[in-house]
């Protein structure tokens, strides 16, 4: 169900949560989580249904045990706004996660930097480590391979007799991969690969290379 | 005075215009004189105005005589009008008499158009007679002591009811009916409605449950029939007229010939999108006509249209090209001649229409029907038919509609508050709230106090507060949120077009200008225009003298045939075959001819299924020949049926026609006659589980998030701060769908597809009808004259029982070009 990739001579491990595992430094990627959107909403009156805000944690949960990381690097939109509520269950949530976390910050990351690092979670503007240089929105860096979210990718398939299908999914391009959004409740954007890029689906439970296989 | 000498001082008044009042507005005056509740059924530009003005003024007199020095103050009367456009004329009507007859009585209009400063002049002193739409009116039941603004009242009267009965605005004006019984305790209720199918319906509808009511209610016809000639426009060479389209520009030259002929013409089309094109080609093929026409549509500014509406009037045009933003009311003397371009799917639209034309009573009216593709003449011959034979549709009025009944709850709580036992008793007499349930109730005053049906810890929501039993909003942000909301006519996000110099052209839809980058250029508003830049929620934009193809478009507007349409259609087309043929049949002899040698003209006891290859997949199409509802039921139904056999996905596309089933695999027609999957037994429970999640239920359910407030959409002229509250209804509709299927907002959009999308009671019927058909299953070489419109239509619904997997490794992705 997983998908393993190389970039830059380095080994990923592609996750249907859209989790990305950095093999080699045992580092989980996650982009665009938005944690408490849904109390966000429902503060202001929006009734969005209150139990599905804990699906964010489950599923975090699911791929943590899967993959086994030691750390993870959250690629920016952890927090969807403000503090509310579910800061919380996030908070209860770090202190059971044995793993070591840095936030590399996102347009709607404007909870202030002290909070998460009271929690023991850094937060950077950027990053940079190997061949990598870790960003929230997409970055042209000719240095370093960017990897990042922000964009909620999609691509979109036909197929005969009118077949279509837009499915979120993993986009990478000459110097770039784009992480889908990890978070439940978040929309997708739909991009148009070219030849060279190489774009692996979400399709439900399994993640499938839908670009030229090489 | 009593009521004679009232009634004969106002027919006085009729006199000194030498204008003679019509039996049936007598009977109005006296009906209302006596305290009772009606519905008048009266065409447009019949004197209905008078009709309830009159009686309001006159009931004023008698209970004030000494009205000429003492004046209360107060609002004495709502005029209800579905259309801000039709304000004005009822104003200046409503204002002469009112004037002439010495009352001192004021007349005031309050709709989205009105200026700030003059609502604010209106919430200090109410003018005695005001004028508003379903909206504004509920707006102002969302203000501090409503109670108070409405005490007065003695009349509502409901304008054009047809219009609001089958929509939510219908509802809204149930509710806005159910609390104003309560608080005004003189009030009259009145309804004016065009004759549609389900009168003694729209009645009950208007009145609600109440037993007094309804006893106290009379509804009053006016004999008024007007004559209505249908011409149309057949195409000298039938061969090269188009089989698909809805455009019809082909017949450029015979409506420019008709331009010509008449004074003032109108050229309804059936969106504005269709509208724009044609203004812009006329103007292109015939640059004489600059000046002398101009376009009419629903995004086009206040001003513009207003300029049209006077120059109407003016007599200073020789044509106006509009869609359904002229359908109503305004009454234009001057215009000759009608012409509708493309089917108008409805009898009740074409009559109002062709009711624009010479406002006399007692002339013929003529209307000249444009069809965009060959089949459409069909439509023409049959229309012709339903107008001899005065056939007429009805409106289904919405029942339960919980989003309607969400918004009014909070409606109340954002003004003063209320107490949820005396308005469980208003709402459960309307007619859409009469079969609530006290379980339904407290789910919505839960869904608006909790915004769920559980607590949860560390749940921080809030809209409506409770406080010693009075339901109450005290955030501002929300009631201000709530305010801007108020409506049940949900479209897509607008967007302002204005010059980069200033001025305001008008609004368009988010997604079509989405597409374009700075630099492009497109036709609006009748100009070619090209986009400056976008700020906020405005498209800067500047005149541009290139040439583009790309004419603004806009979402929805394509309306389905009636069952009674669709019935005389089929009738019409045996006609062919038996030979009692009219003009427009006979016009479409090639194509008949074309049908009958690729495939077959079905006759009345056959039942057509047609099928072939192309480059596209296998195509399967059917004909009942019972309008688009009904056809995208039944291709979800037999869509559903068939993938039960072997996986297969389809894509399903209709018309008012038939219907196509569209495959990457071959359609096995012998095993769906051999498995009688054209049965009626299980269609229902079948059809629910074939469109379950389909587009459809995802279209519905955007109306009614919007509306209950579970998506918050801002406007495009009142900018506010919605930042990380944006969202969509589609992410909302599957959290629904995965974790909340009992959710009763979720499950409306359903039975709102069932009840007025899919018309599930007619396909009961069609596919009885189908029973005691011959099946006649044709396997062609290529697409025939009858599938061509449908196989061409690229607004489709999918529906498959493959594995996602398993059809994404057939699907190609999408490359840049």
């Amino acid at each position: 169900m997983t998908e393993n990739v190389q970039i830059a001579n380095q080994n990923f491990v592609l996750h249907p949560s859209g989790a990305a595992l950095w093999k080699e430094k045992s580092t989980l990627l996650i982009a665009d989580v938005h944690l408490g959107k849904i109390a966000h909403f429902r503060k202001n009156g929006l009734a969005v249904p209150p139990h599905i805000a804990d699906t964010n944690f489950e599923r975090l949960n699911t791929v943590i045990s899967q993959l086994q990381p030691k750390s993870i690097y959250f690629l920016g939109d952890l927090f969807h706004s403000y503090l509310n509520a579910e800061w919380f269950v996030f908070e209860e949530w770090v202190q059971q996660t044995p793993c070591d976390m840095i936030l590399v910050q996102g347009n709607h990351d404007i909870i202030a930097d002290h909070k998460f690092e009271a929690l023991g979670i850094p937060v950077k503007e950027e990053l940079e480590e190997g061949p990598f240089c870790f960003t929230h929105h997409p970055e042209d860096i000719e240095s370093a391979f960017n990897i990042c979210g922000h964009i909620h990718p999609a691509v979109r398939m036909r197929g005969g007799g009118g077949q279509a299908a837009t499915l979120s999914c993993f986009f990478i391009s000459e110097n770039q991969l784009i992480l889908p959004a990890f978070g439940i409740f978040t929309g997708k954007h739909r991009l148009t690969p070219t030849k060279e890029d190489r774009v692996y689906a979400i399709v439900e439970n399994e993640v499938v290379c839908v670009s030229n296989t090489r | 005075m009593n009521q004679t000498e009232l009634i004969q001082w106002a027919e006085g008044w009729f006199q000194q215009q030498e204008w003679q009042a019509f039996p049936f507005q007598k009977k109005t005056w006296k009906a209302f004189l006596q305290g009772k509740h009606g519905l008048l059924n009266a065409p447009t530009g019949s004197g209905k105005t008078y009709a309830l003005w009159v009686p309001i003024v006159l009931n004023y007199i008698k209970k004030n005589p000494e009205y000429a020095t003492k004046k209360p103050k107060g609002l004495k009367a709502i005029w209800i009008t579905p259309l801000r456009a039709l304000s004005v004329e009822i104003k200046q009507a409503a204002q002469r008499f009112a004037d002439e007859m010495g009352t001192g009585l004021t007349v005031g209009i309050r709709t989205g158009d009105t200026s700030q400063a003059e609502r604010a002049k209106q919430k200090r002193q109410m003018p005695d007679l005001l004028i508003t739409t379903p909206e504004s009116l509920m707006l102002l039941l969302a203000s501090k002591g409503y109670d108070k603004m409405f005490k007065t009242l003695t009349a509502v009267v409901v304008d054009e009811w047809h219009e609001l009965l089958g929509s939510k605005r219908g509802v809204q004006m149930e509710l806005a009916l159910s609390r104003l019984k309560t608080i005004s305790t003189d009030l009259r209720i009145w309804g004016i409605s065009a004759t549609i199918g389900n009168l003694e319906e729209a009645q009950q509808v208007l009145f609600g449950m109440d037993d007094p009511i309804q006893k106290q209610s009379v509804l009053i016809r006016a004999r008024h029939k007007k004559k209505v000639r249908v011409h149309s426009m057949i195409p000298k060479e039938m061969e090269t007229f188009p089989w698909r389209g809805h455009i019809g520009l082909h017949l450029l030259e015979d409506l420019v010939k008709i331009i010509e002929k008449s004074k003032t013409t109108i050229i309804f089309t059936n969106t504005r999108g269709q509208c724009e094109i044609w203004f812009q080609k006329l103007l292109e093929k015939h640059p004489e006509l600059a000046g002398e026409i101009a376009m009419h549509h629903g995004s086009i500014s206040k001003e513009t249209r207003l300029w049209v509406e006077q120059a109407i009037r003016n007599e200073s045009l020789k044509a106006v090209v509009a869609t359904s933003s002229l359908d109503l009311g305004v009454d234009f003397a001057p215009v000759e001649t009608i012409v509708q371009i493309g089917g108008p799917k409805g009898i009740a639209k074409f009559l109002q229409r062709a009711g624009r034309s010479n406002h006399r009573p007692g002339e013929t009216s003529v209307i000249h029907f444009l069809p965009t593709h060959a089949l459409e003449l069909v439509e023409a011959s049959a229309l012709k038919r339903a107008v001899k034979e005065n056939v007429m549709e009805a409106r289904t009025p919405f029942l339960l509609s919980f989003d309607v009944l969400i918004q009014y709850l909070v409606t109340l709580a954002v003004s003063d508050g209320f107490i949820p036992d005396e308005i469980f008793k208003e709402v459960k007499n309307t007619f859409c709230y009469q079969g609530i349930t006290e379980e339904q109730w407290q789910w919505c005053l839960n869904f608006i106090t909790l915004g769920s049906q559980s607590l949860k810890a560390y749940d921080e929501y809030k809209r409506v507060e409770v406080k010693a039993g009075l339901f109450k909003v005290e955030s501002r942000r929300i009631a201000m949120m709530h305010r801007l909301s108020i409506g049940t006519i949900v479209s897509d996000a607008m967007m302002m077009v204005k010059y980069v110099t200033g001025g305001f052209i008008g609004t368009i839809e988010e997604w079509f200008i989405g597409k374009m980058k700075p630099g492009d250029s497109f036709v609006f508003a009748g100009r070619t225009l090209e986009l400056v830049r976008l700020r906020q929620m405005v498209a800067q934009v500047r005149r541009s003298s290139k040439r583009t193809s790309k004419v603004v478009s806009f979402m929805g507007g394509r309306l389905p045939l009636s069952s009674q349409m669709s019935k005389i259609l089929r009738e019409e087309l045996q006609n062919e075959v038996e030979a009692l043929r009219t003009r427009e049949l006979k016009a479409m002899d090639p194509i008949f001819e074309r049908q009958q040698w690729e495939s077959v003209v079905p006759r009345a006891h056959e039942f057509l299924i047609e099928t072939f290859a192309t480059r596209e997949g296998y195509h399967a199409l059917f004909y009942p020949f019972e309008g688009r509802k009904v056809h995208e039921a039944m291709s979800n139904l037999l869509a559903y049926r068939m993938s039960l056999l072997s996986p297969i996905s389809f894509s399903l596309a209709y018309n008012d026609y038939g219907f196509e089933l569209l495959s990457d695999q071959e359609i096995d027609i012998q095993s769906l006659l051999d498995n009688d999957l054209l049965t009626t037994q299980d269609a229902l429970s079948d059809l629910a589980k074939g469109v379950n999640s389909s587009e459809l239920a995802r279209r519905k359910f955007r109306d009614v998030a919007v509306i209950s407030g579970l998506v918050f959409q801002g406007y495009p002229n009142k900018i506010i701060k919605t930042k990380h509250l944006q969202s969509n209804s589609q992410l909302l509709f599957d959290v629904f769908r995965d974790y909340e299927p009992d959710n009763l907002l979720y499950q409306q959009a359903y039975t709102e597809m069932y009840e007025h999308e899919l018309e599930v009671g007619r396909l009961q019927k069609v596919l009885e009808r189908i029973a005691t058909q011959d099946i006649l299953w044709k396997q062609c070489d290529k697409p025939t004259p009858f599938s061509f419109p449908i196989i061409t239509d690229r607004l489709r619904s999918k529906l498959t029982s493959e594995k996602l997997s398993d059809r994404i490794k057939k699907m190609k992705l999408q490359f840049d070009k």
